[in-house]
């Protein structure tokens, strides 16, 4: 804390700019851009994934082939480059009328919704296939010997189990993804590291422009996490130690 | 309830740090370190660009060098030259971070900002103006409302329409090329810049006849180049390196390398203009 | 085509930092993996020492580094490395010293649950044959740890690669970079972008099959070992 005191350097500090206006309402309206895209696309990303990563387990070989592409294609290149392919690459091919309907609906936006679903969509499959993969084939024989049927089994035991399975690293990739919503500034797209940009920039007080950008991304994330943490912990069954660890990029 | 104090000492931690002022003089920091860092653009043709054989090179790079070469005579030593790039909505914080000593680029000389920075003489004129597709019904800032405007985080072009025309609806890009690029796509109706830059951008692109830089100014742009605050003597150099270019006609020769007719972006000096220039060089 | 007059720019100064731009993708990763690693055993090592005066300062550092995006932290050290060294900082060494400490509180976690899975019985058992708690971690802990943590590691190291990208926000010329600025120019993002696309699956695509191979030959072992 001390530390900046002897190192004079010339900058002087003025936490007022951040409650004044407009840069307050620049702040808000930055961090609801973000949970709109994030939570956006979120919802395509988990639909992707749970798609993508039960095609992975299914025992007909086209399809897992079909998945797996899907996965090792769009998770292997930087989501920076998917974004820019997203809105200055993709859109070229589109019919002329969806474009210009796109264009005058915020192309900006979807290019991002749809750059980071697809990309985390990729990421989601991933965790859910471990999960998935990691329930031993145990639980579905004691089920049907037991005298369930395969639905049931599944309803009853499989997927409860796999949803608690998941649970960690799904919680995990979705920061990620709220993270990853920066990124969509270099699109256009006025989320909340743009809005903190955008008051450094009018003012020239980087430091408690970008303090206030930080403070709110650590919120969101340490309660999100907080809040997931006592979930997972309400919800574990004792004795299932075994746990989709799989460490995936 | 360890996360939340976690959270807590982080917030502590930031918010405890007192505010401080008093800088090292610029010209005692190059003497110090042996480089002059100029700050330019990488996208702003003929500024400060990336030519076709990947060089970085410009107007205003050329000028910094005239003002390096007047460093290394007030120092009395060799210093080295280097290039940074820095946009719009970086060159505040390069500057007052000392990561560069100068910004020479196309930055726009304001009241507002001279709240932050100090500014050396006018080095060029010029006013926004907007970039369309040729044929365009937007001929002035008065057709903008509604339309969708792209424009630079952090540039005076974009302060200048949020405060005036609200109804033009803004699309804010990092930079000048993405913004360019989503024009030449439609996904903009207008590009906004300085006259200069769009002229500038316009001769750059593949099919030049295809984009019209249209509208009366509607901001004036006096370009100047931007050094950190009370810094007397680094200023003193940099305006005597800019008046002697003027008055020796170095600074006419490199406007002419760059805007003159056979340049790639004909930009011709307006007498005002000229006699502007010319009158910012005090007698010695 | 205007990938192939081109590419000779993207390959050379985007991905191997060859030019007059210091920059490149390769040139950033390689020596922030090795950063990062470094400071991650430091930091997965106080994060597991029991005087909290050690482990609470580390598990601090990891939350917030954890909690913010890899964006605010490249602007954050834009910002305050060129203050607190006085100086001016190239972007490379500025997005270098950003992804160490990036990295290094992911790498943290890595080593962390790496040495926890190292069975107690060893940390008991060299305990009791008299070495100190040094000689433990040196000869008998680390070893094994690294062993487990490798495949960890190299996923680490994948998803660093794809992160370099995000320096080109700060100016630094690598891959993405280098085809924004051609594709600025000669205004074809179609091309430029998918060229890099395909150069940073290549890069990738190899890494995690080299990934797959490695947990393949460490999983037998681990089998038969217990």
């Amino acid at each position: 804390m001390l530390l900046f005191g002897f190192l004079s350097i010339p900058y002087e500090f003025q936490w007022s700019v951040l409650w004044q206006a407009p840069y307050d309402t620049w702040l808000m309206d930055g961090l609801l851009m973000t949970l709109k895209i994030s939570a956006l696309s979120w919802v395509f990303a988990i639909l992707l994934g749970i798609l993508f990563g039960a095609l992975r387990t299914v025992p007909f070989r086209p399809l897992r082939a079909l998945a797996a592409a899907y996965v090792e294609f769009f998770r292997n290149v930087p989501l920076l480059v998917w974004l820019f392919f997203w809105y200055f690459g993709a859109p070229e091919v589109l019919p002329e009328p969806i474009r210009q309907w796109l264009i005058h609906h915020g192309m900006e936006f979807w290019s991002g919704v749809a750059g980071i679903s697809v990309y985390h969509g990729a990421r989601m499959s991933e965790v859910i296939r471990a999960g998935i993969q990691s329930i031993p084939k145990t639980q579905l024989e004691a089920g049907l010997s037991s005298g369930l049927s395969v639905s049931q089994t599944y309803r009853l035991i499989i997927i409860p189990i796999a949803l608690r399975l998941i649970l960690p690293p799904v919680t995990n990739e979705s920061l990620n993804l709220l993270k990853n919503s920066s990124l969509a500034m270099t699109i256009g797209v006025a989320e909340l590291t743009f809005a903190t940009r955008q008051i450094e920039t009018y003012t020239a007080k980087a430091f408690e422009a970008f303090t206030a950008g930080t403070l709110i991304y650590l919120t969101l994330c340490l309660s999100i996490a907080y809040v997931m943490n006592r979930v997972e912990r309400k919800f574990a069954i004792p004795g299932l130690i075994a746990r989709a660890e799989r460490a995936e990029h | 309830m360890k996360r939340s104090g976690v959270f807590l000492v982080i917030a502590m931690l930031i918010f405890s740090l007192p505010g401080i002022s008093a800088a090292e003089p610029t010209l005692e920091k190059i003497k110090r370190t042996g480089v002059f860092t100029v700050g330019t653009r990488t996208g702003s043709p003929p500024f400060g660009y990336i030519n076709k054989k990947n060089e970085w090179v410009g107007f205003s790079i050329d000028l910094a060098q005239l003002v390096h070469k007047n460093i290394e005579k007030k120092l009395g030593q060799p210093v080295k030259f280097e290039l940074k790039e820095s946009t719009p909505a970086t060159r505040i914080p390069l500057l007052s971070s000392m990561a560069v000593d100068l910004i020479a680029g196309t930055m726009t000389d304001t009241r507002a900002r001279r709240e932050s920075v100090d500014f050396s003489l006018t080095f060029f004129v010029t006013g926004a103006q907007f970039m369309v597709k040729k044929g365009s019904p937007i001929r002035g800032v008065k057709d903008i409302v509604g339309k969708r405007i792209g424009t630079q985080q952090g540039s005076t072009n974009e302060r200048a329409l949020r405060e005036r025309y609200p109804q033009a609806h803004l699309i804010v890009f990092q930079d000048q090329p993405s913004a360019f690029t989503a024009l030449t796509q439609g996904k903009l109706d207008a590009y906004t810049n300085d006259g200069i830059q769009l002229w500038g951008l316009k001769y750059k692109a593949p099919n030049p006849d295809d984009w019209e830089v249209v509208g009366e100014w509607y901001t004036y742009e006096p370009y100047g180049m931007a050094m950190r605050k009370n810094d007397s003597n680094f200023r003193q150099v940099v305006n005597v390196a800019l008046m002697e270019a003027i008055e020796g006609g170095e600074y006419f020769k490199l406007y002419d390398k760059w805007f003159g007719p056979k340049s790639e972006t004909p930009y011709p000096l307006s007498p005002e203009a000229k006699t502007f220039l010319m009158m910012e060089v005090v007698p010695k | 085509m205007v990938i192939l007059s081109n590419a000779e720019f993207l390959l050379l100064q985007g991905l191997l930092g060859i030019g007059i731009f210091a920059g490149g993708t390769l040139r950033l990763a390689i020596p922030s993996i090795f950063g990062g690693f470094c400071l991650g055993v430091i930091l997965g090592l106080a994060r597991l020492a029991r005087r909290s005066w050690i482990h609470y300062p580390a598990a601090v550092y990891i939350e917030f580094i954890r909690g913010i995006p890899l964006v605010m932290v490249i602007f954050w050290f834009w910002f305050l490395v060129p203050v607190f060294l006085r100086r001016p900082v190239p972007e490379y060494w500025v997005a270098l010293t950003a992804f160490v400490c990036f990295e290094g509180a992911y790498i943290g976690e890595i080593v962390r649950a790496g040495i926890q899975s190292v069975p107690r019985g060893q940390i008991d058992a060299a305990t009791a044959t008299g070495l100190g708690y040094v000689q433990t971690m040196w000869h008998v802990i680390l070893p094994q740890a690294i062993r487990n943590m490798i495949p960890s590691l190299v996923t680490q190291f994948i998803v660093l690669f794809k992160d370099t990208s995000l320096a080109s926000i700060i100016g630094m010329m690598d891959l993405t970079k280098a085809a924004q600025t051609i594709s600025q120019r000669e205004l074809r993002p179609f091309e430029m972008y998918i060229f890099i696309a395909v150069v940073y699956w290549i890069f990738t695509y190899s890494m995690s099959r080299f990934s797959r191979w490695l947990e393949i030959q460490m999983s037998p072992e681990r089998a038969t070992s217990s």
